[in-house]
């Protein structure tokens, strides 16, 4: 008999990086059914009766619920008051055959052999470990910085990257395999994108989805509100591995070229023009700015090696150490531009190196109480709202906090952070603390009232409210709740997966 | 500057004094079900301890551990300085570790063709 999900009567529950905590009404671990073999259809089958099972009893009692993975978010979106269903245990993986793809599927022959299925426990970093090994040389083609969160909580949250003309880490999605009540679960796709055969489908237990491309454009980042993901199929792309060019350079007119209008002709940083992934880490405090241009290389016939390594002589931050300088700079604002300049190296990898995607963003030093907020804007605004942000700083800092610029297309998704045909996201990070909380709050009134478009990360520290979330997506978001409505069609159950943070946002009921 | 820099330096002590924290994990990480928080006690220089050991209970089927961080905050450390060190509390958080990573499956193996 398969491993039955195991009850855990905690109360107390904490984010990953401890920035709040929740009170829950206890927690489940859930496994494979079969551990240490291969997944299966007949274990996701397993797994989706045992969530199936832990949906229906949450309904009867009256509770709430929702799958967590690595608890990753700084924002509450995965937060329930009920029980928290731990899915980092369920990591199965399959290589999707040419057989088992839809012969409507209208990718490249390339497309098709690179299809993989994820279940939802697999990390960022388990991801990367299977794509890129020496047997697939597969790669995403956009990661996000840090590789520890789980593929399916990264990509409910918008997680984006840096790669200058590809997506975000959604956007490698091309099926969900989503549970959604005790006795209806759902395997969705984009009409105009078939992947799996009806059959294989059909096999799974699943109702297929594919009738028109909202639904699957509403579920694609839904941060856990449409039920649970329990599995996801993703496109990639041949492996590849990155140069990295680290550097520091005062923030110039040659250099806002850059940084505002993805122009990499004016200043002679950019000695090969263009890169793969560009990232610009702006200290308002100083003007300096960390530069990170990372340019594609061939494939090698390595086989990657991951992890952190590290001096044993060396001095750096303790684990909690932010929670501690965080009340200092709060009360001595003085230190607070010294303090930035380190914290900036720290919070960002700018060492040269080569190696594949997830060698580059890969393991880094664990570190609680970081602060991070990103607000995205369209590349035409720019420079206009940094300026917006750094005199910000300057009006009511300093502050404990540096601006990364990270650039990234336009998603289809309906809730995409990343909206605008080219996306420049400021991911506003640093120290949480009395002044951060207000630099975050006074970011999003000041571009408002500059009048420039903007969304805010959902996986972050944001101010969305309810007004804010229609302004920034409009019509997508009655078609949001339209299409969770579709997999979620009774009150009770769509209550379920309700939390406070969609609710403030206009995204509940 | 200076008396900022100094004022700061006392607060830090002040924040910190008696408080310690040492993580442990490996490379790279593959961290199984939510962290777990046990509180525990040395007595008389380590000889008695409540628990004798700590049992990470929430690691099964072959789990390891993947994160243990063990900590002591300020109201800790000031027990152990006034007792001398012979009342030791600390605070251990343990995160079990996924008992190896799952073989890459086919989607035919389990599924099949039409």
């Amino acid at each position: 008999m398969a491993r039955q999900p195991s009850f855990n009567p905690i109360r107390k529950w904490k984010n990953f990086h401890e920035s709040y905590e929740q009170v829950i009404e206890g927690e489940y671990d859930l496994f494979m059914p079969q551990q240490g073999a291969g997944l299966t259809i007949e274990d996701m089958k397993e797994t989706t009766r045992q969530f199936q099972a832990l949906i229906a009893d949450a309904r009867k009692k009256g509770l709430k619920a929702r799958a967590v993975g690595s608890a990753w978010s700084l924002s509450r979106a995965p937060t329930t008051t009920g029980w928290a269903l731990n899915t980092n245990r369920l990591r199965g993986r399959l290589k999707v055959s040419a057989a088992d793809v839809d012969p409507a599927f209208p990718g490249t022959a390339d497309q098709k052999a690179g299809l993989y299925l994820f279940q939802c426990g697999n990390t960022v970093a388990d991801v990367n470990k299977v794509l890129e090994s020496k047997d697939q040389r597969r790669s995403l083609f956009t990661s996000g910085a840090a590789n520890g969160q789980t593929i399916v909580g990264a990509t409910s949250c918008g997680t984006h990257g840096s790669a200058l003309d590809h997506k975000a880490l959604h956007d490698h999605i091309v099926a969900i395999h989503l549970i959604a009540t005790g006795d209806s679960h759902f395997w969705i796709e984009r009409k105009s994108r078939p992947v799996m055969k009806a059959a294989w489908v059909k096999q799974l237990g699943a109702t297929l989805k594919r009738d028109d491309d909202d639904l699957f454009n509403a579920a694609i980042v839904a941060f856990g509100s449409f039920g649970i993901i329990q599995a996801v199929v993703i496109e990639t792309v041949p492996r590849y591995l990155l140069d990295t060019q680290p550097g520091q350079e005062k923030l110039d007119e040659n250099l806002w070229k850059a940084i505002g209008a993805l122009d990499f002709t004016a200043h002679p940083f950019f000695k090969e023009g263009r890169p793969y992934f560009f990232q610009a880490v702006i200290n308002p405090a100083t003007d300096e700015v960390l530069l990170s241009a990372n340019y594609k290389r061939k494939d090698d016939d390595r086989e990657p090696k991951y992890g952190l390594t590290q001096d044993p002589k060396a001095i750096g931050p303790g684990f909690d150490s932010l929670s501690t300088v965080g009340v200092i700079l709060g009360a001595f604002k003085g230190l607070i531009p010294a303090f930035s300049a380190l914290a900036a190296k720290q919070l960002f990898d700018t060492a040269k190196k080569t190696g594949t995607s997830g060698q580059i963003y890969g393991f880094k030093p664990p570190l609680l109480h970081v602060a991070s907020g990103s607000i995205a804007v369209a590349l035409p605004d720019a420079r206009k709202a940094l300026e917006i942000l750094i005199q910000l700083y300057r009006d009511i800092g300093p502050v404990p906090l540096v601006l990364g610029c990270r650039y990234v297309q336009k998603s289809p998704a309906l809730l995409a952070f990343n909206k605008f045909p080219t996306t420049l996201a400021i991911s506003i990070d640093g120290v949480d603390s009395k002044s951060s909380r207000a630099f975050f709050a006074a970011a999003a009134d000041r571009l408002e009232a500059a009048g420039i478009d903007y969304t805010q990360h959902w996986g972050k520290v944001n101010a969305y409210t309810r007004d804010r979330v229609l302004k920034a997506y409009d019509g997508n978001v009655a078609k949001w709740l339209k299409a969770r409505r579709a997999v979620l069609p009774d009150d009770k159950d769509r209550a379920v997966f309700d939390n406070a943070y969609i609710e403030e946002r206009g995204l509940a009921g | 500057m200076n008396r900022m820099m100094k004022t700061g330096a006392c607060l830090l002590v002040v924040l910190t004094g008696g408080c310690m924290q040492y993580l442990v994990q490996p490379p790279a990480p593959s961290l199984a079900g939510s962290p777990q928080t046990v509180q525990a006690k040395s007595y008389l220089g380590s000889e008695v301890q409540q628990p004798p050991y700590v049992l990470a209970q929430r690691c099964q089927d072959g789990e390891q551990l993947a994160r243990v961080l063990v900590k002591r905050d300020f109201l800790q450390g000031f027990v152990s300085w006034i007792s001398l060190g012979l009342i030791a509390p600390a605070t251990i958080v343990y995160t079990c570790a996924n008992a190896g990573d799952p073989p890459l499956g086919n989607s035919s193996g389990g599924g099949g063709d039409e």
